[in-house]
């Protein structure tokens, strides 16, 4: 399926209204065929990408090329992509069929082929036999339907999708999701999805490009994302992350040790180069701490970091259950399975343990921990 | 038999209005439709069938005045006149109105709240003020005539201007044209900007995106616009009598003169009744169109 022949290119693409800069210096390749998510919290500059790649904004600098070609003063109706707005933007005064109808009478395709195209589009969306309906006859699943349909019926190089399943409700959108991803696969064309859901680009997305305040943070795939973050940012927006923070006390040649409060933590995986004494962020994923009541000779042999510490918090989730544990000032979150749980009570002093190859250390930027968490709202 | 309001809550589930509670919020408007409109109108229709002798007007039901609209040859063609004006006033208006709304709307970043006031702001003006400005306008010694010598375009000031149905239908385009720019303006402001963007996206010109997503969308407003310039113009005895001298003569000058002059009452309400069935018909008519084409709340 990705066969990375080359379908859009962003060539340093900064966009600016007034005095604001919504995109900076963005370069993108995205490749034929591809799912690939334009991902961040609201304001990052996301949609703004995705409309400038549609036609409907007009970068202040830089290039963009579709299928080699640089249309970026092309104006977007001769352009051969096609996007699906957040809230469907059907044409109330058109029936389905009418909607779907617009963009082929636009081609000037022959009424009698028009026809045939416009019940493949309905039949690809699971919608046949609602052609005749008013938009405001249907529910918000099936307009977001015939909001594909119309754009995928004249078969545009790239469907670009701007956040299409936010207005869904929970059930609807996972269904959705199965939907959109059937699609893609049946009709081999480039999507470029645009969400602030990182569940949703995870599961979804061949690749990733992770936006914060108009900057690309890290482009990569679901797994790169997840398991490599390029930034305390990525690492704090996808998934869930502990972030402890510490100095350095050592640098050995593939591994830092840090000193967070009190405890040795050994890292093999940096981001940058560090020397004694720098500030650091280590960062560990919940799910990959494990917790014993002994600290016996196989558990530290398994695990590089082992350290006691007294259980602070529990928060029941069905599944399982988030556990905080607490030493020092620092706090330490995992994820046990209600099987695991045990009875483990408030106050319980135990052992957890984590591998040197599961920590990620970054310099530290923020002033706290808890800035991490809050860079998630703006 | 006088509940209060609480009460009335506590007394029936949530969701269901009593009987009462929605005749008691209806009764004032019922009372001043019924006062000012409907009984007035009863009237009107009861003494169109009344019969003028000499110089009394007798109770006696007859068909006289309506035969009288037909088979006198000065109703007929007066009255189509004005229909026929009605239908120009109302058209060009819109060929006016619409770029105009369409302009301020879509086109004018800069200004545009001033634009608009600028449109709506004779409609502050007195309508007299603003039918007697006309006069000095297309008047023998007026501003067009003046300006005209003075350009060495006419060597004698021109009558035509003023006493011809040209001045009032000039006039009465004047006085409809803000309603007609503020129902277009409003229906071109309610279409949503990512339909255009849609349009766009899938191919459609900005032309082809107006003729197949903005006039079709716009259409509540034009139609609304249509029927309210129509209405203006089928019903106004001033302008023809300011501006209009003896050919500008329209169907509401006949209604008054029966009122006045003549003193035919019964014959005045009849000519009225068949005006005011007009402007009825007509309104039913776009209501319907209106109503189907409202597309956008």
């Amino acid at each position: 399926m990705n066969n990375h022949e080359t379908e859009i290119q962003l060539i340093q693409i900064t966009k600016k209204f007034g005095n604001f800069t919504a995109v900076q210096n963005v370069n993108l390749e995205i490749h034929h065929g591809e799912f690939f998510s334009l991902l961040g919290p609201s304001g990052c500059g996301k949609t703004t990408t995705l409309r400038m790649i549609a036609g409907l904004e007009e970068p202040t600098e830089g290039q963009i090329c579709l299928a080699g070609e640089d249309v970026t003063y092309k104006p977007a109706y001769l352009r051969n992509v096609n996007t699906v707005f957040q809230d469907y933007a059907l044409f109330p005064h058109m029936t389905v069929e009418e909607n779907i109808h617009f963009p082929l009478k636009m081609k000037k395709v022959k009424y009698s082929s028009a026809r045939t195209m416009i019940e493949e589009a309905l039949s690809l969306v699971n919608m046949t036999g609602f052609g005749k309906r008013y938009p405001q006859q249907l529910s918000g699943g099936q307009r977001q339907r015939i909001a594909l349909a119309r754009s995928l019926v004249n078969r545009p190089r790239a469907l670009l999708l701007d956040e299409p399943l936010g207005a869904l409700d929970f059930k609807l959108r996972i269904a959705m999701q199965k939907v959109l991803k059937d699609i893609q696969k049946n009709v081999d064309i480039t999507f470029i999805y645009v969400t602030h859901d990182q569940t949703e680009a995870i599961t979804m997305s061949d690749r990733i490009c992770v936006m914060k305040d108009g900057l690309i943070h890290q482009i990569g795939t679901p797994d790169e994302i997840y398991n490599s973050p390029a930034s305390t940012f990525v690492a704090s927006f996808i998934g869930d992350m502990n972030f402890l923070e510490g100095q350095v006390v050592q640098k050995g040649e593939n591994s830092i040790t840090i000193d967070v409060d009190g405890k040795p933590i050994l890292s093999t995986r940096f981001k940058g180069s560090f020397s004694k004494g720098d500030s650091v962020v280590a960062c560990i994923r919940p799910e990959k701490i494990c917790l014993d009541k002994v600290c016996d000779s196989e558990f530290q042999n398994k695990f590089e970091n082992h350290f006691q510490a007294a259980i602070h918090r529990i928060v029941f989730r069905g599944t399982d259950y988030e556990i905080t544990l607490k030493f020092g000032q620092s706090e330490i979150r995992l994820i046990e399975s209600a099987s695991d749980f045990n009875d483990k009570k408030i106050g319980d002093q135990l052992f957890i343990g984590f591998q040197k190859d599961d920590v990620i250390t970054y310099l530290k930027e923020c002033k706290k921990v808890c800035d991490y968490e809050t860079n998630l709202d703006n | 038999m006088k509940p209060t309001l609480t009460t009335k809550l506590n007394a029936r589930p949530r969701g269901q209005s009593s009987f009462f509670s929605k005749i008691w919020i209806g009764v004032p408007i019922t009372t001043w439709l019924f006062l000012l409109i409907i009984i007035p109108i009863c009237i009107m229709l009861v003494t169109s069938f009344y019969i003028k002798e000499g110089s009394v007007v007798v109770k006696k039901i007859s068909l006289v005045n309506y035969l009288e609209f037909f088979i006198n040859p000065i109703y007929l063609p007066i009255f189509f006149r004005t229909l026929l004006l009605a239908l120009l006033v109302s058209l060009t208006s819109i060929l006016l109105g619409y770029p105009l709304a369409y302009l301020v709307s879509r086109k004018v970043k800069r200004f545009r709240n001033q634009l608009y006031m600028l449109v709506i702001v004779p409609l502050w003006v007195s309508y007299l003020v603003r039918i007697v400005a006309w006069r000095t306008i297309l008047g023998r010694v007026g501003v067009l005539n003046t300006i005209l010598l003075s350009l060495k375009i006419i060597d004698e000031p021109l009558s035509i201007f003023i006493y011809s149905p040209f001045a009032v239908y000039v006039a009465l385009i004047y006085i409809a044209l803000p309603y007609v720019f503020i129902s277009i303006f409003n229906s071109l402001e309610k279409i949503p900007k990512n339909l255009l963007d849609a349009s766009a996206d899938l191919g459609a010109n900005s032309f082809n995106t107006f003729l197949h997503v903005i006039l079709p969308l716009s259409m509540p407003g034009v139609i609304s616009g249509f029927t309210l310039a129509f209405v203006i113009a089928l019903g106004d005895y001033i302008i023809p009598q300011q501006l209009g001298g003896l050919n500008g003569m329209m169907f509401g000058n006949l209604i008054v003169t029966q009122f006045g002059y003549a003193y035919n009452w019964p014959l005045g309400a009849a000519l009225g009744f068949i005006m005011f069935t007009v402007a009825v018909v007509i309104l039913l008519v776009s209501q319907k169109f209106g109503s189907s084409e409202g597309f956008l709340e």
